[in-house]
């Protein structure tokens, strides 16, 4: 009667109960005291500023990929090592191939100048009136909560 | 097993040929950053040696890396084709001005036209989903890059981003239909494929999901309705070199694999040779009914949104869309006419549409505009280019004295030897829509003068000759088409089927 994806499907269904039967107990049963210092994010005690969703800069993009790809090319440099020794020379030849076409993938990044990290010149912060005021609300009033 | 490699790659050479150039090209590039010609030359040759190569490969058949590719006469068909437009768009993009604008370094684009041609070439030859899939992808990933890479352009951006979303998204249905198709057969192989739908101890129903996804991807390749829908706006956007490239190799390369895909994973191989050349379907999934429908919705929405625009490219776009139309009808005969008249009808598309792409791009050259609305008197100021672009757009309406009226009385024909009547009926209707929208390009050129009476527009030698290279096929293989038609009957061999 029950199939093999029937027991996965089995196992899922406990799996959804159990997240939600935790979740709604403890609804059921924890004290709700909210203030707004327990309600901002958590930032190693810090005071949060601004959004989560900034603007990163599209240079971290062009690093993943290229450390991707020289990820993969260990991935696959190791198994051939493995069995290098079984293969010999057609193993040899065709893993000089691999590397000399990522090889090219490397000097085009070079050369084209996507691994130069120019820095934006360093803003010096000067002193101006109301800018650094921490925000002393928020700490009262963690205060008076605890 | 490494006898087997190596002795494989001899039937490998074609793509060998196209990975060194690709790799030589952007050396090249790295090395000649002022001048992007020596790449352009270097990419040239590799076309060529391909070409040699490729032509080479006449006559052979052979499954080749563990039945991931073959190499049939089908498949060197379409080579042909995609190596002959790769050439004449490189070709092409020598006279963009819109490309060769002062600042943009041109090495990469035609390092990635090869590897674009790269991914056409082995979706010609790919007998493996898998391989299918990987194949589609090299060619669409290069071909988003290819379209957005006049980046100052706003509308090129966009067409690039809207392409990378649509692509995405079909892609990753197409995907998802595979994977159905593999957990009902447990193989991705198409022989193999074949051998278990053939044992008919399948679910229906889940086969036609499956079928549709999949479906999903090679109608998003050859812009078939309902998945056609970033055409416009990617033909629009795109250089003119690549929406030519994109409207001619991509769709044959699409319809390569479509075609191979239906002959080999779904035609029953044991029933032999059926008289009139009709293949004998496999039982659970009506293909041809699901082609014609898609065939008759992407031919008349192409032709009748056709109507409305002023755009040039976009009116061209629009073209191709009803073009797709007429070469998916000879594909729903599912036989070996049907299959030649589909190859006959790419011959002729391949000329009259780089042909027409080509005549607006010199146009939008020297007037920097593709309004039609700007062809106006055009025939004064440019008399051979307007006599071209009209002998084109005849050819695409299927008229004579030219190669259009070959292309379509084949597929006519194979469709009322076929008994697909209200096909053919429907078809017929959809030309004379699309010779409204033609004939409105003719009339502004012709009939109507331009108030501000502009100059004369030259091009020079070597345009002329590129454009007379485009121009003789047009009309000689009208007179005398007996070698196009052989060629393509003698082409429609795939290795391994009936």
């Amino acid at each position: 009667m029950l199939t093999e994806f029937g027991r996965v499907l089995i196992f899922f269904i406990i799996g959804a109960v159990f997240v939600a039967g935790g979740l709604v107990t403890a609804w059921l049963i924890r004290p709700n005291r909210p203030y707004p210092s327990k309600l901002t994010t958590y930032e190693c005690g810090e005071v949060p500023i601004g959004d989560t969703r900034v603007r990163f800069n599209i240079r971290f993009y062009v690093i993943a990929l290229i450390f991707l790809i020289f990820d993969v090319e260990v991935v696959f440099l190791f198994p051939w090592a493995l069995v290098y020794s079984q293969l010999g020379w057609f193993a040899f030849v065709e893993m000089v191939i691999f590397i000399v076409i990522l090889f090219v993938g490397y000097a085009y990044v070079w050369r084209k100048g996507d691994l130069d990290w120019d820095r934006p010149a360093p803003k010096i912060p000067t002193f101006e009136k109301g800018v650094g005021v921490r925000e002393d609300h928020l700490l009262e009033e963690q205060v008076v909560g605890s | 097993m490494i006898e087997q490699l190596l002795s494989d790659l001899s039937f490998f050479k074609p793509e060998l040929t196209l990975v060194v150039t690709f790799l030589t090209a952007i050396l090249t590039d790295l090395v000649f950053r002022r001048s992007p010609v020596v790449v352009a030359a270097v990419c040239l040759a590799g076309f060529a040696l391909t070409g040699i190569f490729i032509l080479g490969q006449n006559g052979e058949e052979a499954l080749i890396f563990g039945n991931m590719l073959t190499v049939d006469a089908f498949a060197v068909f379409f080579k042909v084709l995609i190596t002959l437009s790769a050439i004449l768009v490189l070709v092409f993009s020598l006279s963009s001005a819109e490309l060769n604008t002062p600042g943009r370094s041109l090495g990469e684009y035609y390092s990635l036209l090869v590897a674009l041609t790269l991914g056409m070439i082995l979706m010609a030859g790919a007998t493996n989903l898998l391989m299918i899939y990987l194949a589609i992808e090299l060619s669409s990933m290069t071909s988003y890059i290819l379209t957005g890479y006049t980046r100052e352009a706003p509308d090129s951006s966009e067409a690039s981003l809207k392409y990378v979303i649509y692509g995405g998204l079909s892609s990753g249905i197409m995907l998802y239909g595979i994977s159905i198709l593999y957990g009902l057969t447990g193989t991705l192989d198409l022989y193999q494929l074949n051998q278990v739908l053939a044992t008919g101890d399948i679910n229906d129903f889940t086969l036609l999901i499956a079928g549709v996804f999949t479906m999903v991807g090679f109608g998003y390749k050859i812009s078939a309705v309902p998945f056609h829908f970033w055409t416009p706006d990617v033909y629009e956007g795109a250089p003119i070199t690549i929406t030519a490239f994109l409207s001619v190799a991509s769709k044959a390369a699409g319809f390569a694999v479509f075609i191979r895909f239906l002959k080999v994973a779904f035609v029953d191989a044991g029933a032999g040779e059926v008289a009139g050349g009709f293949w004998t379907m496999l039982q659970g999934f009506d293909w041809p009914l699901m082609v014609a429908i898609v065939s008759v919705l992407t031919m008349t929405l192409g032709n009748l949104v056709a109507l409305w625009q002023d755009n040039m490219k976009r009116l061209l776009a629009y073209s191709s869309i009803a073009h797709a139309g007429y070469l998916l009808m000879g594909v729903v005969v599912m036989g070996n006419e049907g299959t030649a008249a589909v190859l006959i009808y790419f011959i002729a598309y391949l000329f009259m549409n780089l042909g027409a792409f080509y005549v607006v791009m010199l146009i939008a050259n020297k007037t920097g505009s593709e309004d039609v609305e700007d062809y106006r008197g055009l025939a004064a100021r440019a008399p051979f280019l307007s006599l071209s672009l009209s002998l084109f757009l005849i050819s695409l309406t299927g008229l004579p004295p030219t190669v259009g009226f070959i292309g379509k009385l084949y597929l006519f024909a194979a469709l009322l030897n076929s008994g697909w009547i209200w096909l053919a009926v429907v078809g017929g209707i959809n030309t004379v829509i699309s010779l409204y929208y033609y004939v409105k390009v003719f009339r502004n050129m012709y009939l109507r003068e331009d108030e501000e009476k502009k100059g004369r527009i030259e091009v020079g030698a070597a345009q002329l000759a590129t454009l007379v290279v485009l121009l003789v096929p047009i009309i000689l293989f009208f007179f005398y088409f007996p070698p196009i038609v052989e060629f393509a009957q003698a082409s429609i061999r795939i290795f391994g089927t009936p």
